[in-house]
């Protein structure tokens, strides 16, 4: 019997040691992967590369801050759902709102002068 | 995954409908929405940003991406310590809950200090709320992120505080825990103050012993903010030592739970507008 209750607690203990480890080794993760953005900036290579690098790691970091750390993982899948809901609301307004203002059309009026002017005095 | 050392299955409550605390779905519900707000003015900056007016300010000429990393590096870290104080509640260590609010706190002020910093900077290059669209959107959006990180070093500082309540209601607690988190606060300005003298005394001088004491002694300020660092950490570790027993326990872990879901949201926003506002503006 004791030996049993002092098998549960250092098999507690282990646990508990695993959790601190995995959360530092998380940390460390994005620590690295932040360094990688800010070199990649910084890299001859095409700009729509980078972009897409940034943005998957920075997908990257997120998913890993909100299924660890925000325990999103282990809790119910319902908290996930609800929070996702959030997430796409909020992801497809961004969307529509960039494609509504990045076309050209969007320009104010008075900066599509001043830029002619200026493309005309570049010539 | 159930809750190791103690007797509460922190991810399960029979009493309601859902089995998630009501708390928990509260502050998921809650995040959700603050994403929906993030959302717009993410996006908003965004828009101006692709269409530029011809007088705006050049933000590479402003940003010191040096600055940002770092205070990107202090958040990540702060939420690495607030995912830990979540833990240890889970556990019923109350001491170690403390000492990981406290690291949170630290790296909170860390982070808002830097931001003050970097706004005080641009402000003085001439970039405002009203100079141009980019200084609108860009105060705006960092603004009140940055406000989202104080409302929660505010609230980690009464979670803090609210560790210390005794089981013997008669006892007067909340003076002595507020005068111990006055006296972190102070120990941490006035660490500022000093290292920021002693930085200043070693670009100029060299980093040798005599040209710290000469950055010491230099003038009243980092004198008295020196003395005020000795005084306050000596307070700090005098009145921490609570030796009653006090009414925290794993019965509170979903408060700070609650806590920590808010600053870990803080900090994926951060995450977002650190690409989004300085990295891509580099390209």
């Amino acid at each position: 019997m004791s030996s049993t209750v002092s098998e549960t607690t250092q098999e507690h203990a282990h646990a508990d040691d695993g959790k601190f480890h995995l959360f530092v080794q998380i940390a460390m993760i994005l620590a690295v992967i932040t360094g990688v953005e800010i070199v990649l900036i910084y890299l001859p290579i095409v700009k729509w590369l980078v972009v897409s690098m940034l943005v998957l790691l920075s997908l990257v970091k997120f998913l890993l801050v909100i299924f660890w750390f925000m325990h999103l993982k282990f809790d119910k899948l319902f908290c996930t759902i609800l929070f996702f809901i959030g997430l796409v609301l909020a992801g497809g307004t961004v969307a529509a709102l960039l494609a509504i203002f990045s076309p050209h059309d969007s320009v104010p009026l008075s900066a599509q002068a001043i830029y002619a002017e200026r493309a005309a005095a570049a010539k | 995954m159930s809750a190791h050392a103690g007797t509460i299955d922190h991810h399960h409550d029979h009493t309601t409908t859902t089995g998630i605390p009501n708390k928990k779905l509260f502050m998921w519900a809650f995040l959700a929405s603050d994403c929906m707000f993030f959302g717009a003015l993410i996006s908003t900056h965004v828009i101006y940003r692709l269409h530029p007016t011809p007088e705006g300010a050049d933000p590479t000429k402003l940003f010191s991406i040096e600055l940002t990393s770092f205070s990107t590096f202090i958040l990540l870290m702060s939420s690495l310590l607030m995912a830990l104080a979540v833990g240890a509640s889970q556990k019923g260590k109350v001491e170690a809950t403390r000492k990981m609010l406290l690291g949170t706190i630290f790296f909170g002020l860390i982070f808002l200090g830097c931001q003050v910093y970097e706004f005080t900077h641009f402000v003085h290059k001439g970039l405002t709320l009203k100079s141009d669209m980019f200084g609108s959107t860009f105060y705006t959006l960092t603004g009140t992120h940055g406000v989202h990180v104080a409302i929660g070093v505010l609230w980690l500082v009464l979670m803090y505080i609210r560790t210390f309540k005794p089981t013997d209601a008669g006892k007067a607690w909340v003076t002595r825990a507020v005068v111990q988190f006055m006296a972190f606060a102070v120990a941490v300005v006035s660490i500022m103050f000093v290292m920021l003298a002693v930085t200043h005394a070693g670009a100029e001088h060299g980093y040798t012993l005599s040209s710290v004491v000469h950055a010491l002694q230099h003038d009243a300020i980092t004198s008295g903010a020196a003395l005020a660092f000795a005084v306050s950490t000596v307070l700090l570790f005098t009145l921490g030592r609570s030796t009653w027993a006090v009414d925290f326990g794993e019965a509170n872990a979903i408060d700070v739970e609650g806590m920590g879901l808010y600053w870990h949201f803080v900090d994926i926003v951060w995450i977002v507008i650190f690409t989004v506002v300085y990295l891509l503006e580099y390209l």
